[in-house]
């Protein structure tokens, strides 16, 4: 049982720290807390039966770095979109193409239809 | 009778011909896509939705353009940068040329469709890495459109005096094939955006074939009817969209 509780723990700490420095750190939550409960209960089995081993202590340093550096990247990262260029020089080609296209093309609208579609340029 | 058969065929095609109230130029929407997993969200890429007026020498035309980025701490481990854009008739939404160019992790694809609804056919062009262009003309049925102008006519139908349970059927053409889809009005809901409270009209987005769910949409219940909120299945946990800003509306 203790070491069934040990190795659980264990590998949810590993989890944690997996999450932690991908983007997706919120996520490391879910195997920290795992890996604390896990943690605390191999202790407590270990702690009856007189010796605590030390695995069981690593697994709580790693949690703790986890969720040290989850907080740190939630508190610190900026969500913001940056390196656009590539996506607005395609953007510009495509609407170049498109009005060569659009030219070209036998498009039957009813001009007084749109009269009263007020335009904002 | 003659008139009875005649006041039913008006009706009709009102019904048919949706006119567009709901959507003008140069409205701007942007919205942030998520990943919800029990309850923690996790940020994964911008989404803006932007309409504006694209003026040739015979007419006027709406310019459709959807843009997916994702935020800068994903770029080094799955960059995404989607274009979608689509010209279509300012007052019926109906598609005349649509453009589609991803770029999702390394993977290039570019496709085009114009559309020529007199013969009922598509050509498209589909272009991939290093050059490789493919070309295809495929037949469409009367009211096929593409993926973003259905977007947009979601938006233009009357949905105040629906009652919940009412069903639409579209075919849209995506990656050269004609898929048939459903929504599904859900009813009034009231909703905290980043927009204020709003109520909101719910719909469900599914496939005509299978019954399933794939989504769903809250648009704001005024004139606009802007998609405020959505929600989307994935095979562990939930996608969202939430609207961040929104400017430029018609009403």
């Amino acid at each position: 049982m203790k070491k069934l509780f040990t190795i659980l723990a264990l590998i949810a700490s590993i989890f944690a720290i997996i999450f932690s420095v991908l983007p997706l750190s919120n996520l490391a939550i879910i195997p920290a807390i795992g890996a604390l409960v896990f943690g605390i209960i191999a202790f407590y089995l270990s702690k009856k039966e007189g010796s605590v081993k030390k695995i069981i202590q690593f697994t709580f340093i790693l949690t703790f770095i986890a969720l040290a550096i989850t907080t740190y990247k939630s508190i610190f990262t900026k969500t913001e979109v940056t390196n656009t260029d590539a996506i607005e020089a395609i953007e510009d080609k495509l609407e170049a193409e498109s009005m060569q296209e659009l030219e070209d093309l036998d498009i039957e609208i009813d001009e007084s239809e749109l009269e009263d579609i007020p335009f904002d340029e | 009778m003659t008139r009875i058969s005649f006041l039913l065929l008006f009706l009709v095609s009102i019904s048919l011909n949706a006119q567009n109230n709901a959507i003008g130029f140069g409205e701007k929407l942007t919205y942030t896509a998520s990943y919800n997993m029990s309850g923690i969200l996790t940020d994964l890429a911008e989404v803006t939705m932007e309409t504006s007026a694209v003026k040739t020498s015979k007419t006027t035309l709406l310019r459709l353009k959807c843009k997916a980025t994702t935020y800068s701490k994903w770029d080094n481990f799955f960059k995404i940068r989607d274009l979608y854009e689509s010209y279509v008739n300012p007052k019926t939404l109906k598609p005349y040329l649509y453009n589609r160019d991803i770029n999702e992790g390394g993977y290039y694809k570019n496709m085009k469709y114009t559309f020529s609804h007199k013969t009922k056919t598509v050509k498209t062009v589909q272009r991939k890495k290093s050059n490789w262009v493919q070309k295809k003309t495929v037949p469409i049925g009367a009211d096929t459109k593409d993926i973003i102008s259905t977007l947009y006519t979601i938006r233009t139908f009357d949905l105040t005096n629906l009652s919940s349970g009412t069903s639409k059927d579209f075919t849209i053409l995506f990656d050269r094939e004609e898929i048939k889809a459903k929504v599904t009005y859900l009813g009034k809901e009231t909703i905290s955006t980043a927009l204020g409270t709003k109520t909101c009209y719910k719909i469900s987005l599914g496939s005509t074939n299978s019954n399933t769910v794939n989504g769903t949409l809250w648009l704001t219940a005024d004139e606009n009817k802007i998609p405020v909120y959505g929600k989307f299945k994935i095979p562990v946990g939930t996608g969202e969209l939430k609207i961040k800003s929104a400017s430029g509306l018609k009403n």
